[in-house]
């Protein structure tokens, strides 16, 4: 199940471990408070603060609650800049706090870490600021800092020159799974060698006056008003999804330099794989799904059937949820009758570049815990989706590997086989 | 408007600026014409989106090379007010 004893090209490939995870969510910026929501099936969907959504057809969205990000950042002597960039500073620092790479009582020294993040619309309150005053006062009076504000690797940049990260830094955009792709070639850096350590995830934070109201018009939201029922992935009744912002942070290292370095292991990546659909710029393929889980699988040296849950992408949108149930089903047959499946968004509410981010975390979380969180809003699993769902009540698992899935318009498919720490 | 009153005035218009668009959280407490420019978190890019608000706001056009030499609070408002502030 490892890959300890691959080989390409001579070069030994690395076991790439997790040693530290960060999470800025709608459903708390500390680990802890995240777990204790998902276990105890507390959504982080709401009536949105952030806008004026009186004129909108959806109302509802998943924020992270109000002030706490802003208080990690006062901690940090930041004030707030950009959404995106916030919330991935704030899990940055919790991921290498708990990596133990930094530490609250030492003074920060430059280190070889690079900083690899996902983000599916980069900086888009400073977008949307920068075109505010265009709009306004004219081209000519557009904020001299709108450059480096609005490039989308302000993000990975503003995390570099925080902490003093001096390895590789940039980024990957591939909308709902830029966080998967990062996290993917973050892993590869460090398996095959071309770096030790490395920061990645995925960041989003797009809750402004432009980009929601477009997100309204696709047609892909739940109009759902309750916003605990909103969102209902794999359910009969789903009517869309529901978007959140966000930010998943995860720390990667070779298994040697963990050891070496007496770091705790969260859990370990165990193969990845990735594919395009080729076929449709927003509707999904199930073939390019079910290479990409394969891929995976094989990478890891994983059947389907060792495998103990999935963690799904399940944006519960209509055509998303019944492409990616026939991806399982093709790929893991019968026993997608049996494998248990959790989707987070029903929670997190999509949180697009950062989708992948927040739910390995979560898969991570479940693997330590030995228990998977509960599915809301559940009660009517759709019979066209032929996979097994965790119910509403959480369920216990064993270390066995989890299948983590992202797919994105674009036709990007990233899928993960992720281990436990031993 | 006393010299006095004015260079109040002026200081409390940057402390405007920057409650507003300061990427860091100065000390507020000793804020004045002693505050050095780091302090402030203003760098050689930051304070070009100063000069952009102190245009936007106090309506004085100020050059980045006139500032770059620049090392407290004071010294901007003094150069403030020799351009009519």
């Amino acid at each position: 199940m490892t890959n300890e004893s691959c080989q390409r090209n001579g070069s030994p490939r690395h076991r790439v471990v997790v040693t530290g995870m960060g999470i800025a969510s709608p459903l708390g910026v500390d680990e802890k408070t995240v777990w204790k929501n998902l276990i105890e099936g507390r959504t982080g969907i709401g009536p949105i603060r952030a806008i004026d959504t009186s004129a909108l057809k959806v109302h509802n969205g998943a924020e992270v609650p109000e002030g706490l990000a802003e208080a990690r950042l006062k901690s940090l002597s930041r004030r707030p800049s950009d959404r995106a960039l916030d919330l991935a500073v704030v899990s940055a620092q919790d991921a290498l706090l708990d990596s133990g790479l930094i530490s609250q009582e030492q003074e920060l020294v430059p280190q070889n870490v690079s900083v690899i993040y996902g983000t599916g619309v980069g900086s888009a309150e400073s977008h949307y600021k920068s075109m505010q005053a265009m709009f306004e006062k004219g081209p000519q009076r557009a904020r001299p800092t709108a450059v480096p504000r609005c490039m989308y690797n302000a993000i990975s940049a503003g995390i570099s020159l925080q902490f003093k990260l001096t390895g590789a830094n940039y980024m990957i955009v591939s909308a709902c799974t830029s966080a998967t792709n990062a996290i993917g070639t973050a892993y590869r850096m460090v398996r095959d060698g071309y770096a030790q350590t490395v920061l990645t995830g995925g960041s989003d934070g797009f809750f402004d006056p432009f980009f929601y109201p477009v997100w309204n018009n696709i047609g892909v939201l739940s109009k759902i008003e309750d916003p605990t029922k909103a969102c209902r992935p794999f359910a009969a009744d789903r009517e869309g999804t529901i978007l959140g912002e966000g930010a998943g942070t995860l720390i990667l290292e070779t298994l040697e330099s963990a050891l070496s370095r007496g770091a705790t292991i969260r859990g370990e990546i165990l193969g990845y794989g990735e594919s395009s659909d080729a076929t449709h710029l927003t509707n999904p393929s199930s073939e390019g799904q079910a290479k990409a889980m394969r891929m995976a699988l094989n990478e890891a040296g994983v059947s389907p059937q060792e495998i103990g849950h999935i963690n799904a992408h399940g944006t519960a949108t209509h055509g998303n949820d019944a492409c990616e149930s026939k991806s399982i089903r093709s790929v893991f047959g019968d026993a997608a009758d049996s494998v248990p499946v959790v989707a987070n968004k029903s929670y997190f509410g999509h949180t697009l570049g950062a989708s992948g981010a927040l739910e390995c975390i979560s898969a991570f979380l479940a693997l330590e815990h030995g228990v998977a969180p509960p599915n809301l809003n559940i009660e009517n699993p759709d019979p066209e989706c032929r996979i097994h769902m965790v119910g509403s009540k959480p369920v216990s698992i064993d270390s066995r590997p989890v299948m983590k899935n992202s797919f994105g318009f674009g036709g990007g498919n990233g899928v993960f086989v992720l281990g436990p720490s031993n | 408007m006393s010299d006095t009153s004015n260079e109040e005035k002026i200081i409390g218009q940057l402390r405007g600026i920057l409650e507003e668009s300061s990427t860091t959280e100065p000390d507020w407490d000793n804020f004045g014409r002693n505050s050095t420019i780091e302090s402030l978190g203003l760098d050689s890019l930051t304070i070009l989106d100063l000069l952009y608000d102190i245009e936007e706001e106090i309506g004085v056009h100020l050059e980045a090379k006139e500032v770059l030499n620049i090392t407290t609070l004071g010294e901007l408002v003094d150069l403030l007010i020799k351009n009519g502030a």
